[in-house]
Order: C-alpha cells, then structure tokens, then sequence
C-alpha cells in the first residue's frame, strides 16, 4: 500500500540515504513518488505492459544496491532513477533484439493497448504534480522542430547514438549534431522551472 | 584521427546526458569533463531535462499513469531480497553493534578485545569488498558499452554487399588494414591489426586512389595493442577508384601524401 502518512514528507535525497542504510520503506516511499514517472520510461521504450513492470522492479532493486554510492547534490533523485530505468528498458529491448535476430523471427513487437491515462501521483510534500509537469513538457516539445523532437527522442528513447541517427535518417552526421544540441538547450530553457527536486 | 577541439566537446554535453556519444566520444568526452565543472553543471542540467522526457510522450506511449496493481508489493518484494541488501546497510550493521553486544564485550576483556578486532577487521573487508563491487560495476559498465559497440561494427560488417580488401605492406600480412567498403552507403570501416607506433605529432593517413591521384581520407593512431579502428570513413563518389594506400602523415592531415605508402590493397570496381 502507498505511504499514507501525515508527517511532513522526507526529501528525495533522504530517502536514498535512508535506503542506504537498509530501510526498505524509504524505496516504497520513492515508488509512490515516482514509480509512475519510471513506468512512463520503460513503456515508452520496450512497448509492453509486462516488459515495463520488469523495468521497474529491476530499476528500483538496482537503485537500492546503488543507494550508498548516490551523490547527493549531483542532479535529482528522479532524474538518477530515470536514468537507471532507462538503462534496464534499453538492455531489455538489446537482449529481446538479439534473441529476435537469433531465432530470426518475423514477427514485430507490438505494443500493448495502453493502459487508460490515470493521475500520476503527487509529490506528498506538495512539490510540482507530475500531471503539471506533463503539460509543461509537452509544451515544451511543441516548441522544437520536428527533427530535432525526433533526433532527442531517437537518442533518448531508442538508445541510438547521433551516429546511428545520421545512418537511420540519412543525414549529415554534423546536421543530427546540431538539432539533438540546439533542441536540448531550447528544452533546457523551457524546463528549468521545473526539474524534479534535488538531491540534496 | 586527432580529438576534437575543447569548444566542440562542450558541445557534446546535451548528447552525453542523453546517452547518444559513441563509446570513443564518450570516453573522450569524459577526460574532457573531468577538467571542467562548468561542463558538469551543463551534464546534469541536461540530464534532468532527460529525465523530463518521458512525460512528454502523446497520451497512451506512457503507460498510462495508473500504475499496475501489485506492482509495488513486487518491487517492495525484491528490495526485501538478501541478496540485494545494500552494502552500507551491512556495514551500519557491523558498526554499530547492539547493546547486547557491548554488555557482552565488558563481561570479557579477552573476548571483548577479540571482538573489536574482529569489527575492525570486518569494517575493513566490508569496505575493500565495497570499493571492489564499485570497481567491477563500472568495468562491467565499461565492458557492456564495448560489447555494444562491437556489435554494431560486427552488424555493419555483416551487412549485403559489404566487401572486405586487404591493405598490405609489401604483400606482408602483418601489419595490415581491412577495408570494408559498403558501397550503397558509399562508407567503409578500416580495421587495422599489428599495427607499428608512430611517431610523436603523426598518424597513419589513408588515402583513395581516385583517377590516379590519392584523395585525402582520415587520420587515425594505433592502440597500444596495434589495434586500430576507424567507422563511417567516407568513400570517394564518381570517378574511378583503383586502390586505397596508407602513409604516415602529420597527426591533423595531409593533402598530398608527404611520405612513401606503407601499406596499399587494389579496389574492385563494382
């Protein structure tokens, strides 16, 4: 069951201390928070309900054996389990690839029906909700080009290099370049106000 | 090949929070972040925007918000796993032992003298064993992304109509450079092995013989190893290409070659 407590909540960061000396409640509190945030990830990626929730799982069993090396006040909680999602959802579809390869089957992976859009949880401690979040993301997105949004999203979500982007669209390598850079800092403009809180 | 400028690495860094630098611009790349704390700063701003990315996908590409029933209780469950108890959390357990155990220590100097030893001790391992975890952790990371990375080579090879020439010196064997040419993409990745060093400030430089007249491609140094591999060289378009040659020029380039061929294989026209 989520944490339903009303004492003031814990900082992020905390958390990860707490986890790292063994509290297992304190990786049910992180979940509550931004278990949804993961999942959104790992979807995204590997395109399968059942996939997804692997990620998670390995995710936050991952971020509780890294828990002692996290460096508070080197970025965010979230963006550090973001990225460790990622990693996993990414090896999952590598590892489904060559297996594909290998049994050289035909058949393309087709996402699931998604799941009906529910409320992604708030932040207790009455940070910025997620669904907030959401909405300022999207809006910045809209803000890019279409091949930049494409060129961040094959990198980000398809775990190519901007190599392999150049090789998949058939543009310069200097060209990919040049839209994942300038669409980040047009992103990094738009989004400042609202990165997820430190790690401190 | 000769590394890019400091100004061009900085502008590596949205791409290297995104994950999307090959293994050698990476490696480079962090050298390169080691020496700045601006650039650090950049890293992880952009890093955070990464993390934001997710919730920017169209309804439906997310998963949906509500999270699947039971999927805490199994998260909740292999956290509770031994097996994945975080390190700390055994060493907070060695290092502060309960009251039990100092009632315990003072009903026996002896023993309590070969219990602190054995704390110490323990304390010690725990961190030698901790320090080595980390230090495997990052090999296996650093071993995973060259995996990844040889697989893509190995993919690139494997690919129809790549064609393999050899580039010898005087008919030797060793050294020797392997050209595969793709030709749909007009690409070729050069391999080379037994490769001698070069001197300080050169490269080798490979050239195609275009016409009769070599036409510049890239520089590159060997390992230490004598190993040396270089993807997406660009092959030359029209005209008649007869052969590809390789000298040792200055490290950035030449574009006449300024000293005799040390290695050189004929090219098939298609």
């Amino acid at each position: 069951m989520p944490d339903t407590t009303s004492r003031p909540s814990p900082a992020d960061g905390e958390l990860v201390a707490r986890a790292a000396q063994g509290e297992e409640r304190a990786i049910g509190v992180l979940y509550d928070r931004y278990g949804s945030v993961l999942y959104a990830v790992a979807y995204r990626i590997v395109g399968q309900r059942a996939d997804a929730e692997e990620v998670v799982v390995e995710a936050f069993a991952q971020a509780w054996r890294d828990a002692p090396r996290f460096e508070a006040g080197r970025g965010s909680v979230a963006g550090w389990l973001t990225m460790i999602a990622r990693s996993r959802a990414l090896d999952l579809v590598r590892a489904r690839s060559r297996r594909d390869r290998i049994t050289a089957s035909a058949a393309a992976d087709r996402p699931d029906t998604p799941p009906a859009m529910g409320q992604f949880r708030a932040d207790p401690g009455g940070a910025l909700d997620h669904d907030e979040r959401r909405r300022q993301v999207r809006q910045a997105l809209e803000t890019l080009s279409p091949p930049q949004r494409q060129a961040i999203e094959l990198a980000y979500f398809d775990g190519l290099s901007q190599s392999e982007i150049a090789e998949r669209l058939q543009e310069p390598l200097g060209t990919v370049k040049t839209r994942v850079r300038l669409g980040m800092q047009k992103l990094r403009e738009c989004l400042r106000p609202f990165y997820f809180e430190r790690g401190t | 090949m000769t590394g890019p400028a400091q100004d061009s690495l900085q502008d590596l860094a949205a791409a290297y929070a995104l994950g999307a630098l090959s293994a050698d611009e990476t490696r480079r790349f962090e050298a390169f972040l080691a020496t700045s704390p601006e650039t650090q700063r950049e890293v992880e701003e952009y890093r955070e925007v990464a993390a934001l990315l997710a919730l920017g996908g169209p309804e439906g590409q997310t998963g949906g918000g509500s999270l699947p029933g039971g999927l805490r209780d199994r998260v909740l469950a292999r956290v509770g796993d031994q097996q994945t108890r975080p390190l700390a959390a055994a060493r907070a357990t060695a290092a502060r032992p309960s009251s039990a155990v100092w009632v315990a220590l003072a009903a026996s100097l002896l023993l309590a003298a070969g219990l602190g030893a054995g704390l110490v001790s323990s304390r010690g391992r725990l961190a030698a064993v901790e320090t080595e975890l980390a230090a495997r952790n990052t090999t296996l990371d650093q071993t995973g992304r060259r995996l990844a990375e040889r697989e893509a080579t190995l993919n690139s090879i494997l690919e129809p109509g790549v064609e393999l020439y050899q580039l010898t010196s005087n008919g030797d064997p060793e050294p020797g450079i392997q050209l595969f040419w793709n030709r749909q993409r007009n690409q070729a990745i050069v391999h080379g092995f037994r490769l001698k060093p070069v001197p300080t400030g050169k490269a080798y430089q490979l050239w195609f013989i275009k016409d009769g007249a070599p036409v510049p491609s890239i520089t590159f140094k060997p390992e230490p190893d004598g190993h040396a591999k270089v993807e997406h060289v660009p092959v030359p378009e029209g005209g008649k290409l007869s052969a590809a040659a390789i000298t040792v020029e200055p490290e950035t380039g030449s574009a006449q070659p300024t000293s005799p061929i040390v290695m050189v294989g004929a090219l098939k026209r298609s």
